[in-house]
């Protein structure tokens, strides 16, 4: 194992500038790279959308004569224009326009294209849409009741993974059980029971989603700022009910997602538009656009946590009961209640464990992955609720963690056996880069505190492809199907092939992002590039490193055991001068390629057969630990919290790309603290957001920024990535909000128990009587 | 109702012909062809169609084409050549200040900025200079890191 740091911001010497630059950074400063948006087409048309009027409502007639009668429309479509099929990741809910209801605010009712954006507006505002409306249900927990009226009333018809536990608004129940929970909590010596809950917030790219369909014959080329360009062509193929050969999704650069531009979002709509006018076809979405039509945001949740402990610190026993917003359509989301219960036990020893989650629908925006979906919310309400059990016992909550922080050897919740983990040594990292010891003396001013959350978050081993092809000029281009959306994953791929072939990273060119050049990805979730699709692009260059050895023994003479790769050539060990350069080898016409996928690592075995409606996520393969600790200070008179310091030791295991996975913490914990502090959608009483903008969104800006250190606890992980590593992308934003949290609890003496935690909710806990519920 | 209005663009004059409520953005996206300079909100919150109007940094989106008449508006693409690097941009991609990279140009112009008027800013000042930039990829670490590097070497310089 080693710890690497990387100092703080903030230092006044600047630090040395590190050798590897992206490959696609230059097109990004000069301005010269382009976005999605940045396209333009000859003849193009302007598509917008006709959203839906109310948040629930039986659609009982739509005319579209007025919006066609408008001059520079060129065409309306709605469901009458599409195969009539639904779509959904593990449940089949949804349709491309609305048919016959609509169950949210952004619920596509009907497209236009017209020849500028003003009059697609326009026009899209003339489609006369009759409604019988409906009472709007946002209230996900209420939508549960036995008497509550059904969403979908054909939910039972529709297609689904057969493992979900699904009955009318409850989308998948789930339950993960060990032992006999309710026993082992009547023998406890102490039992703490706490209710959190937490708001919806949002992904907020800077970049708004942007595409642009293009029709040749029969086939449909559509450029998309998609995290997920496969899901995406796989998206438009079912729902125009067109073979996949003949979609072809390409991804300009991507100005960012978080999740957010996961999935299959918008790329159908715009390809029937275009096929309709038999006209290129673009879309870009305001900021108001990119807020609220998306079905894509991060859950609410109401969480009930339960945790019977004894005086020293051991826990016996955990129950609790979740219940997500998982709003109107399933999209990429139907595995949440199962991932959220895996953070409601968190990476602790339980001797004990009976939770229990509820997936809801709601006529709320859908709910879907945004950067560790359900773990920042589950993390904060338990990390706050271990320091209640803590304060129960009168313990430190450092020293309860300590005991029960989970090590190799050591049983997850159900079962599972742990390989070599860091979570001790996150914990005990982040503690010394904060100065946990000073706090603990009491040399903090009275309104500031340290808080510390530890979380976890799986890996996710699936299948990936890459060919590594060499030109004759020695140097070497990657094909990959990986998807790059900011974090550097794919740029880092060079670095695995240039070790293994001897050559530099900048020899390297990327061909990415084109369905119809890479084998299969995942996309951009997941934090699995580099875990998955380097495995690929590794096994991609051993394919071409071997065949390099054996031209080059011939060429040598010399047996293949005896050489090495370096330096761009192929030379003879210990003897350098005898060498041939790849150029050489690879300038003779005879092509030089490699295909690689390498084998899916699988997670440990674990015991499902106590569990309701499992997806087998149960054991999480080559977990990743983390450790937040946040200094905070709070401003008793206004609630208004500031965070000054922050340590983000992580266990991501060997690091490929320090400078990448650095800028994952740096961004991921200013994602976190705009959660903890800022960060929500605010709804009226029918679901509508209030506040789909920048200026009451609010954002982290660069003022707002704490000093933030970060410690790599590195170890060589079995069953994991290239060279040991693990995933970094998501975990950052995981504890976030538990550390500040607990540290805003210690200053005002209360657990603010709704996220965020804005400053008049601070206030409010801070003031309000001892023993009052807010 | 169209407005004949000239806009000098990174040196280069564009005699023009525009909607009198067409913004500068629009404007040199459009007419123009510059693309660096991003859309994010169209509404002043976000920062990255930062453009420099006469020295001065102003939200693109928020500034009518009219208004720039006859002014010098400088863009990303105007920073460097496009082949050497201006040290601002050298700087953020060796310190981890591009990810995304959509709201770079903004970023760099608000930096650019600040640099002409403050050449040795503290760090607040860097912090303050790009507030109005949002970044939601970096934490705006490799970003402050890269400005106060520059502004370094120049005073090393001299
Ligand atoms: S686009 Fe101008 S400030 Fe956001
Ligand atoms: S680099 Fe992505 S928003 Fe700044």
């Amino acid at each position: 194992m080693s710890v690497i740091d990387t100092p703080a911001q903030g230092s006044s010497t600047p630090e040395r500038p590190r050798a590897f630059i992206r490959p696609d950074g230059k097109e990004k400063v000069t301005g010269l790279g382009r976005y999605t948006a940045d396209l333009t087409f000859t003849g193009q048309l302007h598509a917008a959308f006709r959203y839906a009027d109310h948040p629930h409502a039986r659609i009982v007639s739509i005319d579209t004569s007025r919006a066609k009668a408008l001059p520079g429309v060129f065409a309306v479509v709605t469901h009458e224009d599409v195969p009539d099929v639904r779509y959904g990741g593990m449940t089949q809910d949804r349709r491309l326009f609305a048919k016959e209801k609509v169950l949210w605010e952004g619920d596509v009712v009907a497209g236009v294209a017209a020849r500028t954006v003003e009059i697609a507006r326009q026009a899209a505002a003339l489609v006369e849409v009759e409604y019988e409306v409906l009472p709007a249900q946002p209230d996900y927990v209420a939508n549960m009741a036995p008497d509550a009226p059904v969403l979908h009333e054909g939910w039972a018809e529709y297609g689904a993974d057969e493992n979900l536990v699904r009955d009318g608004n409850v989308m998948s129940r789930y339950v993960i059980a060990k032992g006999d929970a309710d026993a082992a909590m009547a023998g406890a010596d102490v039992v703490v029971k706490s209710h959190y809950v937490s708001d919806a917030s949002q992904g907020v790219p800077i970049e708004p989603r942007a595409l642009v369909a293009q029709w040749t014959g029969d086939s449909v080329t559509v450029w998309s700022s998609t995290q997920v360009p496969f899901a995406a062509r796989s998206g438009v193929a079912h729902t125009l009910q067109i073979p996949e050969s003949k979609v072809r999704i390409v991804v300009p650069l991507l100005g960012g997602g978080f999740g957010s531009k996961c999935d299959f979002h918008f790329e159908a709509h715009v390809a029937i538009l275009a096929k309709v006018t038999r006209r290129p076809v673009r879309l870009v979405f305001t900021r108001k656009e990119e807020f609220v039509a998306p079905d894509h945001r991060r859950e609410g949740m109401d969480i009930e946590l339960e945790t019977g402990v004894t005086r020293d610190g051991r826990i016996v026993a955990r129950r609790g009961r979740m219940v997500l917003d998982k709003g109107a359509y399933t999209g990429e989301g139907g595995f949440f209640a199962q991932m959220a219960a895996m953070h409601a036990c968190g990476p602790y020893k339980l001797d004990t464990v009976r939770v229990e989650a509820f997936l809801n629908y709601s006529t709320n925006q859908p709910a879907a992955s945004i950067r560790a979906p359900t773990a920042p919310q589950a993390c904060w309400a338990l990390e706050q609720h271990l320091d209640e059990v803590a304060a129960a016992i009168g313990m430190d909550p450092v020293e309860l963690r300590r005991r029960t922080l989970v090590a190799e050897g050591d049983e997850g919740p159900a079962g599972q056996v742990f390989e070599k983990i860091g979570a001790k040594e996150t914990l005990e990292a982040a503690l010394e880069l904060i100065g946990y010891d000073a706090y603990l003396r009491g040399e903090l001013p009275d309104d500031e505190a340290v808080g510390v959350a530890c979380g976890w978050w799986p890996c996710f081993g699936v299948p990936s492809g890459a060919y590594v092809k060499l030109n004759g000029d020695g140097t070497a281009t990657i094909v990959t199907g990986a998807q790059e959306n900011g974090s550097g994953s794919v740029m880092g791929l060079p670095i695995l092939a240039a070790e293994i072939l001897g050559m530099s990273p900048s020899d390297f060119s990327i061909n990415y992002q084109d369905t119809d050049a890479g084998p299969w990805d995942m996309g951009s979730s997941g934090s699995q590039t580099t875990f998955n699709n380097g495995r690929a692009v590794v096994e991609a260059a051993q394919e071409v490193r071997a065949k390099l050895l054996a031209m080059g023994a011939e060429k040598l003479e010399a047996d293949v055991a005896d050489l090495e790769l370096a330096d761009g050539t192929v030379r003879v060990k210990g003897a350098p001068e005898t060498s041939v350069t790849i150029a050489d080898l690879a300038g003779t016409g005879e092509p030089i390629l490699g295909k690689g996928s390498g084998e899916v690592p699988e997670a440990a075995a674990s015991d499902a057969s106590a569990c309701v409606g499992s997806l087998g996520m149960e054991s999480f393969l080559a977990p990743q630990l983390i450790t937040h600790a946040a200094r905070v200070k709070v401003d008793r008179d206004t609630g208004v919290v500031r965070v000054l310091d922050f340590a983000a030791a992580h266990d991501s295991g060997v690091i490929v790309n320090k400078v990448g996975a650095d800028g994952q913490v740096y961004g991921g914990v200013m994602m976190g603290i705009g959660q903890a502090l800022t960060e929500a959608t605010w709804t009226d009483e029918e679901g509508r957001q209030k506040n789909p903008g920048l200026l009451d969104y609010k954002l982290q800006t660069a003022s707002d920024g704490p000093r933030i250190q970060i410690r790599w606890i590195e170890i060589e992980t079995p069953n994991a990535g290239p060279k040991g590593s693990k995933g970094v992308g998501e975990p950052p934003s995981v504890p976030t909000s538990g550390a500040v949290g607990n540290a805003i609890a210690k200053v005002i003496g209360r657990h603010v128990d709704q996220l965020p935690m804005t400053a008049e909710r601070v206030w409010l806990a801070a003031n309000s009587p001892a023993g009052e519920d807010q | 109702m169209a407005v004949d209005i000239t806009l000098s663009v990174n040196g280069v004059p564009y005699p023009l012909t525009v909607d009198p409520h067409a913004s500068l953005l629009h404007t040199v996206r459009g007419d123009v062809g510059l693309t660096g300079s991003k859309e994010g909100c169209d509404d002043s919150e976000c920062g990255a169609c930062m453009m420099l109007v006469d020295g001065r940094p102003v939200n693109a989106c928020s500034y009518l084409a009219v208004q720039a008449d006859g002014s010098d508006v400088t863009t990303v693409e105007g920073l460097s050549d496009g082949e050497t690097l201006a040290p601002l941009q050298e700087a953020f991609l060796t310190r981890g200040g591009v990810q995304c990279g959509f709201c770079t140009p903004g970023m760099l112009v608000s930096a650019t900025a600040l640099l002409d008027r403050t050449p040795n800013p503290s760090e607040d000042e860097i912090r303050t200079a790009v507030s109005g930039n949002l970044c939601r990829c970096t934490g705006y670490d490799g970003i402050v890191k890269a400005i106060a590097a520059v502004a370094a070497e120049r005073a090393a310089q001299g």
